[in-house]
């Protein structure tokens, strides 16, 4: 009943469909910071696009909801223009180290599933890292710690940053940088570069945008605020979404009868996620982050079953997680915009 | 926010919202065999035109002929329609309340 026909790919396509992973993608991009090709590519790959139309009409959607949601993270002054910058140029340099390596292990052998595997120990590391710091550092015992500290010397508490973040301000090879927007007094520039090319070889590598995993190493090795971290993580990825959308379309892999449906769904679901941003605490963010990658990996080691056992009910299985996780994690966000948005107006009242 | 109930949440809604895509293409198309990439189009460098009208003639046509003002009216459409799309959402949220300035960064 709604289906259009999308020339450039040569097939028929659902434009609600289209329209709700743009929303849900945008959602999750505005809220979390990423660009989400992780979903959409897959999702739209599942319901019949061929691979090559999928990444580029995903890179095309990616920039075009970022440019809306990245001008309301400025508008909260979630952004750190220098660190942002800094990290576009250590990136590039670390991606590009990434994809040689890549290139490399392709001349060896089957390079997909050691990229697969790498790809899950990620996700699930980074999940389990971020769970934890949850559980160990939640937010109640901090505001109990705090009022204790209070009491007692009447100090004000400085931002609670990870151990690592500690550990590396502690790095003193010159030069020093400071990040007045992101609180960071003095900082290694070394140290800094470092973690941005770790974080470009890890996304050239396994072939992501990176946004999943900028936004955990801005929090956890920097020590930047969640809120921040997610503004200055969508810079990025408003640039490499730019580049992806132009160099694609050239290339001819830009269906951009599909992108500019879903981009309709997800510039609205990138304002709706930029906006939530400012009523849901950084650990309640940082927790979502973490069961978000968590069914993320759960998909992919459902991908990789299939791999081992070509089963193709593993592979539809992925595929229902994904999208399953990308609606109900879009849900999840709406409603505890809406639920903190009116006790918000009942204060104010 | 309260994890058991995030958790929970997540869990029921996962389990039905897996739904969705079976609602919108049929259960067979989602979970046969034959789903994911084995059933896409494959991917053609050149697009047949003698089918096509309006729009979508012009921009198919620009697809087979003109790949760098393909690439240009591609980023452009992208560029404005993202940013018109986010202008109107912003409107409507302020009218709903939604009005964000800058926050202070508590974690």
């Amino acid at each position: 009943m709604f289906d259009i026909r999308l020339p450039i790919a040569g097939i028929e396509f659902n434009v609600l469909l289209l329209i709700l992973i743009g929303f849900c993608v945008g959602v999750l991009g505005g809220f979390f910071g990423v660009g989400g090709g992780w979903i959409v590519t897959p999702a739209l790959n599942i319901f019949g696009f061929h691979m090559a139309y999928a990444i580029g009409t995903d890179l095309s959607n990616i920039f075009g909801q970022s440019i809306g949601a990245t001008k309301k993270h400025h508008k909260m002054g979630n952004i750190d223009w220098k660190l942002g910058s800094i990290s576009i140029v250590a990136s590039i340099v670390g991606l590009e180290l990434g994809s040689q390596l890549i290139i490399e292990l392709e001349k060896a052998g089957d390079v997909g599933s050691i990229v697969r595997w790498c790809y899950l120990f990620l996700m699930f590391g980074l999940s389990t890292l971020m769970f934890y710091d949850y559980f160990r550092m939640n937010p109640k015992k901090i505001g109990r710690k705090q009022d204790s500290s209070n009491n007692s010397s009447g100090a004000e508490q400085g931002p609670t940053r990870s151990k690592l973040a500690q550990s590396l301000h502690k790095i003193n090879l010159p030069p020093m940088i400071s990040f007045p927007t992101s609180g960071i007094q003095s900082v290694s520039l070394w140290a800094v570069l470092l973690v941005f090319a770790l974080t470009g070889f890890l996304s050239g590598f396994l072939g992501v945008g990176g946004g999943f995993i900028r936004m955990p190493a801005l929090v956890y090795l920097i020590g930047v605020p969640t809120s921040i971290a997610i503004g200055t993580d969508l810079m990025s990825v408003l640039a490499s979404g730019a580049y992806g959308c132009f160099t694609y379309a050239m290339k001819g892999r830009v269906e951009i009868f599909a992108a500019f449906f879903m981009l309709i769904g997800s510039s609205i679901g990138a304002q709706i996620g930029a906006t939530a941003v400012k009523y849901i605490k950084g650990y309640g963010i940082r927790l979502l982050f973490a069961i978000m990658i968590a069914f993320a990996g759960c998909s992919i080691a459902l991908e990789q079953v299939y791999k081992i056992t070509s089963v193709p009910f593993y592979q539809s299985a992925a595929g229902l997680v994904l999208m399953g996780t990308a609606v109900c994690l879009t849900l999840i966000v709406i409603v505890k915009l809406v639920v903190e948005f009116k006790r918000e107006k009942k204060i104010r009242a | 926010m309260s994890t058991t109930r995030a958790l929970v949440i997540l869990l029921v809604s996962l389990s039905f919202t897996c739904v969705i895509p079976v609602v919108f293409t049929g259960y067979n198309e989602v979970c046969s065999s034959e789903a994911g990439s084995e059933q896409s189009t494959e991917f053609r460098n050149k697009v047949d035109t003698s089918k096509l009208s309006g729009i979508e003639y012009l921009i198919a046509d620009m697809y087979n002929n003109d790949r760098v003002l393909y690439a240009v009216v591609v980023t452009l459409v992208m560029a404005t329609l993202g940013t018109g799309m986010a202008f109107l959402t912003d409107l409507v949220l302020k009218a709903l309340g939604l009005e964000v300035s800058r926050i202070s960064h508590k974690e």
